[in-house]
C-alpha cells in the first residue's frame, strides 16, 4: 500500500470519525443525563437531512447550505424538546425506565421513518454541498465538503463542551444529570433541562445528518447505518461521560475506513463487531471511560 | 414450599380449553384462504412474541436479538432445504439447533453486562447477522432474499392443500407446544431462578443462583421455539428475505408483546391475534399502518403499561367483586332465617365509618364477649359457642367488610388489620359493650391484638390459631409452619379447587368440613385477602407484642395441637406477662379451629378463662 | 398574631400504597430553631421530602406564611393498578414553589453533584434565589462559616470527605438565601471533631436570624442548637418539648421507648 493510499484512507477515516463523534456524543449526552438510550437518534438524523434538503431546494453554495443546516438544527431541536414530554417524561419515575424508553424511542423511529416516506417518497436524494470541488493533498484528492464536515463536527463538540462547562444553563444541565433530586431541591426546572438536553442531542444529530446527506445519497431509512456505527462507538468508548465516545469515534472511523479498503464493504461490520466484543469481554465499561455516569 | 397447583386446578383451565376448542373448530367455520392466512400469521407471531417474554419479561434481559432467532430459523430452513436438499421437517429442527448455538455465543459477551449495554450488544449482533446474510448473496440471495423454498408435506399430502388447513393445524400445534413449554419453564426451578434474578438480583445470587448460567439458559430456552417458528414460516410463505431484520417486523412483534402485557404468556397470545388482525386490516395504508402500530406502542407504554392482560385482570377483578357482593346481598336477604336458626338470634346491619357491618348481638348478662372470625370466614363459624355463652354473657360477633354478609368495603381503606380493629372500637361504643372480653381466631387474633394495642377498652384477650409477631416479617418463618397452602391466604382469585382447599385447611383437616365455612370462602372479596396482606408491613407489631409481654391484660392462648399452620413451640417461648394457666393452652384434638373441631373442650376451657376474668379479676400470673 | 413561617397541618404521605407518616402537625416560627428527633425508619426523611416538594402529600396542608403550597384536599386513590397515573395526575406540590417561598431542604448524606467542583456548585447555587438581594453578603458569610471549603475550591465533590460534603450542601442551601433551612441528619457519619465544627457553623447560621428545622440522631448535638423539640415516632409527631430546659439523652430515650400501657 502506497503512502498516498494510506493517507487517503486515513483521511476518510478521520472524516467518518468526526461525524460519528458528533452523533455518538448526542447519544451519550442524553444517556448520561436521563439514563435513556435514544433509538430514534438515527431517524432524527435522517429527518434533519431531509429538512435541509427541503430548505436548500436543489441549490448549493455556502449561504444556502448554512441556512439549511441552521433551519434543520433548529427544527430538530424543537422536535427533540417536545419528544421528551411525549417519550420519556410519562414514566420518568418508573423502575424499568430504560426498557420503556428504548421501546418508545424505537416506536418514534418507526413513526419518523414512515413520515419521511410519506412526505418525501422513497427515492434517493442528496443535500447540495456548500463548496463543490476538491483539492490535492499528499497526492490524494479531498473534497472541500469533507473537510468542512470534519471542521464543523469538531467545532460543534468544542462549543458543546464550553456550553456545558462555562454557562449557567450548561452547568445546571450537568447538575441535573448528576443528581436529579438535589437539582430539583435547588429549584432548577428539571423537566425543562431534560428536554433541553434531548433538544441539543437531536440538533447535533441533524447537523450530522446534513453532512452525511451531502456526502452520500439518502433515503428514508439511511439513519440506521450511522446509528448502528454510533452504537458501536458508544460501546467502545463507554457512555460514562459525554466526552468519552469522541476518541472511540475516531478509532471506529479509521477502523472502518481501513477494513473496508482491505477486506471489502461487507466484512467491515464484522471487524467492528469483533472489536466491540473484545472490548466488552475485557473492559465492559468502555476503552476510555470509568464506571460512573455523569455529564 | 412453593404453592404450585396442577394446571387443571387453576382458574385458567376452562378458559384455555374453550379457546383451544374454538381455535381447533375455527377453520371449519372459516374456509376463506385469506382469513386462514391471517390466522396462521397470528399463530406464528404469537410463538415469537410469547417466547420473547421469557427473556425480556420474566428474565429482565433486554434481548433485542430475539428476532435474530426467528431469522436464523428462516434462513437455516431456506439454505438447508433448498440448497443442501435436506428434508424440510428436518430443516426446521436444524434451524432450532443453529439458533441454540447462536444464543449460546450471544450470551458470552452479555454475561457481564447490565441494562442498556445488553440492548446495545444485542442490537449490534442482530445488525451484524443481517449484514453477513446480505453479503453472502450466493447462498442467501442478498437483499432480495430466497424464493420458492420447499413446501411441507406429510407423505403425499401437501399442507397447503385444502385451503392451507395443514399449515393452520401445524401452526396451532406449534403454539400449543410452545405455550406448554413456557408454562412448564415458568414453573420449574430454572423459571423460578430466572424470576428471582429479575426481582432481586443480589439476593438471588447470594442464595446460590448462578447469574451467568441462568442468563445462558434463558437465552437458549427462548431461542428454540422462535427458530422453529421461523423455519415453519419459511416453509409457509416460501420466501426468506432480510425484511425480518427490519424495523417493521420488530415493531409488530414488539407491539404484540406490549399490547399483551410484559411478563405474561397469555397476554401476548391474545395480543397476537388482535395486532395481526389490526395490521392486516390496515395493510392497504402502507406507511400509515406502520405509523399507527408505532403510535399504539407508545400509547400502551405511556398510558397503560400492563397491556391487554392487565385489562382482562381488571375486568375479572371487577366481576369477582360484583359477584361476591351479590352473593352477600342474596344471603343477607334470603338466608337470614337460616342464620338465625343456626346462631339462635338474627343479625343486623350497623353503620360504621368503614361501611355497614353485619353484627350478631345476643345473650343476657352485663359482661360482653366479642368473637372475631378469621381470614375468608364469617361470624357463623362460632355458632357452637353462641349456644353456650349466650346464656350467661352478651355475645357479639361481626363480619368484616368483604366477608360473610357484610357488604364489600373500600379496598383502599377497609381491608386492613387496623381498619378491622377500629371497626370493633366503633362497635364497642355504638353498642355500649363496656369493657368486653375479646376472642380472635386466626386473622381475628391479630385484630384482637391490634384492638388491645390501640388502647381500646378491654377486660380480657383470647386468641386461637394466631402466632404473636414481634418483628415483621422476620418472625413469620418461626411463627408459622411453612406449608404450600399458606400461599392461598393472600391470593386474590381462588379457583374452585383452591377455595375448597383453603376451607379445608383453615377449618379442619377433616374433609367433612362445615358447608358454611366453604360458603364463606366463596363469598369473601378476594381483594380483602390481597390488600390485608399487602398492608401487614404497616402494622406496628412491636406494640402488639408489648401488650402481651408487658401489660397486665388477662390473656389466653387456646391453640390446637394439630394446627397445620401455627408453630406451637414458638408460641410457648414468648414471655407472656399475664397468661391464663401460665402458658399457652392447647387442645390435643384441636386443629386450626378447635372451637369447631372439638367444641366441648374448647367451650369448657374458654368458659374457665372468662370466669377467671370476670370472677377473679383476671390475675393469672 | 402572624402566621408561623412553616406550618404542617394533619399532613399525611408516603410511597403509595404504603402510608409512611400521618397526622403530622408542626410549626416553625420566624427566627425559631426547631429540632425533630426520632428513631430510624419511622418516616422523618419521607416527611421532609414531602415538605420540600419531591413527594406528593396525601392529605393535609403545607403552609408557608399561612399560604398553602400544596393542592387542596385528599389525593384521589388509585382505582387501577396498571394505569400510569403520573400522566394524568398533576403534582400536588412543586419543589420550585417551596424553594421560591424560602424553604430550603438540605438532603441527608448528600453527594450533591459528584463530578462538579466546589466552585461550580457554589456558583450555580444562587439560581434558586432569583429576585432576592444579599447574595454577595451571603457569599462572604459562607467563606467565614466554612473556611475549609476555601482550601478545596477546585476539587470535585466526590473527592471531598463526608464533613466537607455536608458543608458544601449547607453552603448551597444558604446561598439560596433561605428563610427556613431544613437540615436532614447533618451529623450522619461525621467524626466528633467535625461534628463540633459543624455545630459551631450551624450556631453561626442561627445568629443570622434564619429559622432552622434540624433532624438528627445525635441528641447532644441537637439540643445544643434548638429552641423547641418535636419527638417523632410511628409516623407521626408524638409530643412537643417546649423552650424550657432541654431534656437529657436518657430522659428522651425514656420518653420515646417506655411501654405505653
Amino acid at each position: 500500500m502506497s503512502a498516498d493510499t494510506f493517507f487517503f484512507v486515513g483521511a476518510s477515516g478521520l472524516i467518518l470519525g468526526g461525524l460519528y463523534a458528533l452523533m455518538a456524543t448526542g447519544l451519550a449526552v442524553v444517556w448520561t443525563t436521563l439514563g435513556v438510550f435514544n433509538f430514534a437518534h438515527g431517524a432524527f438524523l435522517a429527518l434533519g437531512a431531509y429538512v435541509a434538503w427541503q430548505v436548500s431546494d436543489g441549490s448549493g453554495g455556502p449561504a444556502t447550505f448554512l441556512l439549511a443546516a441552521c433551519v434543520s438544527a433548529a427544527v430538530l431541536f424543537c422536535l427533540g424538546y417536545v419528544s421528551h414530554f411525549a417519550l420519556v417524561k410519562p414514566f420518568e419515575r418508573k423502575k424499568n425506565m430504560v426498557l420503556l424508553s428504548v421501546i418508545t424511542t424505537l416506536a418514534a423511529a418507526a413513526i419518523i421513518e414512515n413520515a419521511i416516506l410519506l412526505i418525501w417518497g422513497p427515492r434517493d436524494k442528496q443535500v447540495p454541498a456548500a463548496v463543490e470541488g476538491s483539492f490535492e493533498l499528499f497526492g490524494s484528492a479531498l473534497r472541500y465538503q469533507d473537510i468542512l464536515a470534519l471542521v464543523t463536527a469538531l467545532a460543534a463538540l468544542v462549543v458543546l463542551a464550553t456550553f456545558l462547562r462555562r454557562t449557567a444553563t450548561g452547568r445546571s444541565m450537568r447538575a441535573v444529570a448528576q443528581n436529579r433530586e438535589a437539582a430539583e431541591l435547588m429549584g432548577l426546572r428539571t423537566s425543562h433541562l431534560f428536554a433541553l438536553t434531548i433538544g441539543i442531542s437531536t440538533a447535533m444529530a441533524a447537523l450530522a445528518g446534513v453532512f452525511i446527506g451531502s456526502l452520500r445519497f439518502m433515503n428514508p431509512s439511511f439513519g440506521a447505518d450511522p446509528l448502528m456505527k454510533s452504537l458501536i462507538v458508544v460501546i467502545l468508548g463507554g457512555v460514562a461521560r459525554f466526552t468519552s465516545p469522541i476518541a472511540a469515534a475516531f478509532v471506529v472511523g479509521l477502523a472502518e475506513a481501513f477494513s473496508t479498503f482491505f477486506l471489502g464493504l461487507y466484512w467491515s461490520p464484522a471487524v467492528l463487531f469483533g472489536m466491540m466484543i473484545a472490548v466488552l469481554v475485557v473492559k465492559p465499561e468502555g476503552l476510555f471511560s470509568r464506571r460512573t455516569k455523569t455529564l | 414450599m412453593k404453592y404450585d397447583p396442577p394446571f387443571h386446578h387453576t382458574n385458567g383451565f376452562w378458559p384455555i380449553i374453550l379457546v383451544l376448542a374454538g381455535l381447533i373448530a375455527l377453520p371449519w367455520m372459516q374456509t376463506d384462504t385469506y382469513v386462514r392466512h391471517v390466522l396462521i400469521l397470528a399463530l406464528v407471531y404469537a410463538v415469537v412474541a410469547s417466547n420473547w417474554d421469557l427473556s425480556l419479561g420474566y428474565g429482565g434481559i433486554v434481548n433485542f436479538a430475539h428476532l435474530a432467532f426467528f431469522a436464523i430459523g428462516l434462513y437455516t430452513y431456506g439454505i438447508s432445504a433448498k440448497i443442501l436438499g435436506v428434508d424440510p421437517w428436518l430443516a426446521i429442527i436444524l434451524g432450532a439447533a443453529v439458533a441454540l448455538i447462536f444464543a449460546a455465543l450471544l450470551s458470552i459477551p452479555i454475561l457481564r453486562l447490565e441494562g442498556v449495554y445488553i440492548i446495545l450488544v444485542t442490537v449490534a449482533a442482530t445488525q451484524l447477522l443481517a449484514r453477513i446474510i446480505v453479503s453472502q448473496s450466493d447462498f442467501t440471495g442478498g437483499t432480495s432474499g430466497m424464493v420458492l423454498l420447499p413446501r411441507l408435506t406429510i407423505g403425499d399430502f401437501k399442507l397447503s392443500s385444502n385451503g392451507r388447513i395443514g399449515y393452520y393445524y401445524c401452526a396451532l400445534a406449534l403454539l400449543v407446544a410452545s405455550t406448554a413449554f413456557l408454562y412448564g419453564i415458568e414453573r420449574s426451578a430454572i423459571g423460578r431462578a430466572i424470576k428471582a434474578l429479575h426481582d432481586n438480583k443480589y439476593y438471588a445470587i447470594s442464595r446460590g443462583v448462578s447469574e451467568a448460567r441462568i442468563r445462558l439458559y434463558t437465552l437458549c430456552l427462548s431461542a428454540i421455539f422462535p427458530a422453529l417458528a421461523g423455519g415453519f414460516y419459511g416453509s409457509y410463505v416460501r420466501v426468506a428475505s432480510p425484511d425480518v431484520f427490519g424495523l417493521g417486523f420488530l415493531t409488530i412483534i414488539l407491539s404484540i408483546l406490549l399490547v399483551g402485557g410484559i411478563a405474561t404468556i397469555w397476554g401476548s397470545l391474545i395480543a397476537a391475534f388482535a395486532v395481526t388482525i389490526f395490521t392486516e386490516a390496515l395493510a392497504d395504508f402502507g406507511a400509515w399502518r406502520d405509523i399507527a402500530v408505532a403510535v399504539v406502542i407508545i400509547a400502551v407504554v405511556v398510558v397503560y403499561p400492563g397491556g391487554l392482560h392487565a385489562v382482562l385482570q381488571e375486568c375479572w377483578g371487577a366481576f369477582d367483586r360484583i359477584k361476591c357482593g351479590a352473593i352477600a346481598r342474596f344471603r343477607r336477604h334470603w338466608q337470614a332465617e337460616r342464620r338465625a336458626m343456626l346462631c339462635g338470634a338474627p343479625d343486623r346491619l350497623v353503620e360504621t365509618s368503614f361501611g355497614r357491618i353485619s353484627v350478631f348481638d345476643h345473650g343476657a348478662g352485663a359482661q360482653a364477649i366479642v368473637m372475631l372470625h378469621g381470614n375468608s370466614s364469617c361470624k357463623e363459624a362460632f355458632y357452637r359457642q353462641y349456644a353456650v355463652f349466650c346464656q350467661r354473657y352478651r355475645v357479639v360477633s361481626f363480619d368484616y367488610p368483604g366477608h360473610g354478609v357484610s357488604p364489600n368495603g373500600n379496598p383502599e381503606t377497609a381491608y386492613a388489620l387496623d381498619a378491622f380493629a377500629r371497626i370493633l372500637g366503633e362497635l364497642v361504643v355504638k353498642l355500649d359493650l363496656g369493657r368486653p372480653i375479646v376472642f380472635g381466631w386466626s386473622l381475628g387474633g391479630y385484630v384482637a391484638l391490634e384492638y388491645a394495642a390501640r388502647g381500646y377498652p378491654l377486660s380480657g384477650l383470647a386468641i386461637c390459631g394466631t402466632s404473636p409477631i414481634g418483628k415483621f416479617p422476620d418472625d413469620m418463618p418461626r411463627a408459622y409452619i411453612p406449608t404450600p397452602s399458606m400461599e392461598l391466604t393472600a391470593k386474590r382469585f381462588h379457583s374452585p379447587y383452591e377455595k375448597n382447599q383453603y376451607a379445608l385447611h383453615t377449618a379442619g383437616t377433616d374433609p367433612a368440613i362445615d358447608p358454611m365455612i366453604r360458603a364463606a370462602v366463596w363469598r369473601t372479596d378476594g381483594q380483602a385477602r390481597e390488600q390485608f396482606f399487602n398492608r401487614l408491613k404497616t402494622i406496628d407489631w412491636p406494640r402488639q407484642m408489648r401488650v402481651l409481654c408487658e401489660s397486665e391484660v388477662p390473656f389466653a392462648m387456646l391453640n390446637g395441637r394439630k394446627d397445620p399452620f401455627v408453630n406451637n413451640d414458638y408460641c410457648k417461648t414468648l414471655p407472656y406477662a399475664n397468661i391464663w394457666r401460665g402458658a399457652p393452652y392447647d387442645f390435643a384434638e384441636g386443629d386450626h379451629a378447635p372451637f369447631l373441631s372439638c367444641p366441648e373442650a374448647f367451650n369448657t376451657a374458654f368458659g374457665e378463662f372468662v370466669d377467671g376474668v370476670t370472677a377473679h379479676g383476671g390475675r393469672f400470673a | 398574631m402572624t402566621a408561623p413561617l412553616l406550618e404542617l397541618r394533619n399532613l399525611a404521605g408516603g410511597y403509595p400504597p404504603v402510608a409512611v407518616f400521618r397526622n403530622v402537625n408542626l410549626t416553625v416560627a420566624v427566627t425559631e430553631s426547631v429540632g425533630l428527633f426520632g428513631p430510624n425508619g419511622q418516616g422523618k426523611t419521607t416527611l421532609l421530602k414531602t415538605v420540600a416538594g419531591t413527594l406528593d402529600p396525601w392529605e393535609g396542608d403545607v403552609r408557608v406564611d399561612g399560604e398553602r403550597l400544596n393542592a387542596e384536599g385528599r389525593m384521589r386513590s388509585r382505582t387501577s393498578r396498571h394505569l400510569n397515573y403520573d400522566l394524568f395526575r398533576k403534582r400536588r406540590i412543586r419543589a420550585r414553589d417551596v424553594v421560591r417561598s424560602g424553604v430550603i431542604y438540605v438532603m441527608q448524606g448528600n453527594l450533591l453533584f459528584p463530578e462538579m467542583t466546589v466552585k461550580e456548585v457554589i456558583e450555580i447555587a444562587p439560581a434558586a434565589s432569583v429576585g432576592r438581594s444579599g447574595i454577595a453578603a451571603m457569599r462572604d458569610m459562607v467563606d467565614e462559616l466554612f473556611p475549609r471549603l476555601g482550601e478545596r475550591w477546585h476539587s470535585r465533590i466526590r473527592y471531598l470527605s463526608g464533613g466537607e460534603r455536608q458543608m458544601v450542601s449547607i453552603a448551597v442551601g444558604l446561598l439560596a438565601l433561605p428563610r427556613l433551612l431544613i437540615l436532614d441528619e447533618p451529623t450522619l457519619g461525621l467524626s466528633p471533631k467535625l461534628r463540633v465544627e459543624l455545630s459551631a457553623a450551624i450556631a453561626g447560621i442561627r445568629t443570622m436570624g434564619m429559622a432552622l428545622l434540624i433532624v438528627d440522631q445525635n441528641i447532644e448535638f441537637l439540643t445544643g442548637l434548638i429552641d423547641r423539640l418535636y419527638l417523632f415516632d410511628h409516623g407521626t409527631v408524638d409530643r412537643e418539648i417546649g423552650s424550657g430546659r432541654m431534656p437529657s439523652r436518657q430522659e428522651i430515650m425514656a420518653m420515646m421507648f417506655e411501654a405505653r400501657h
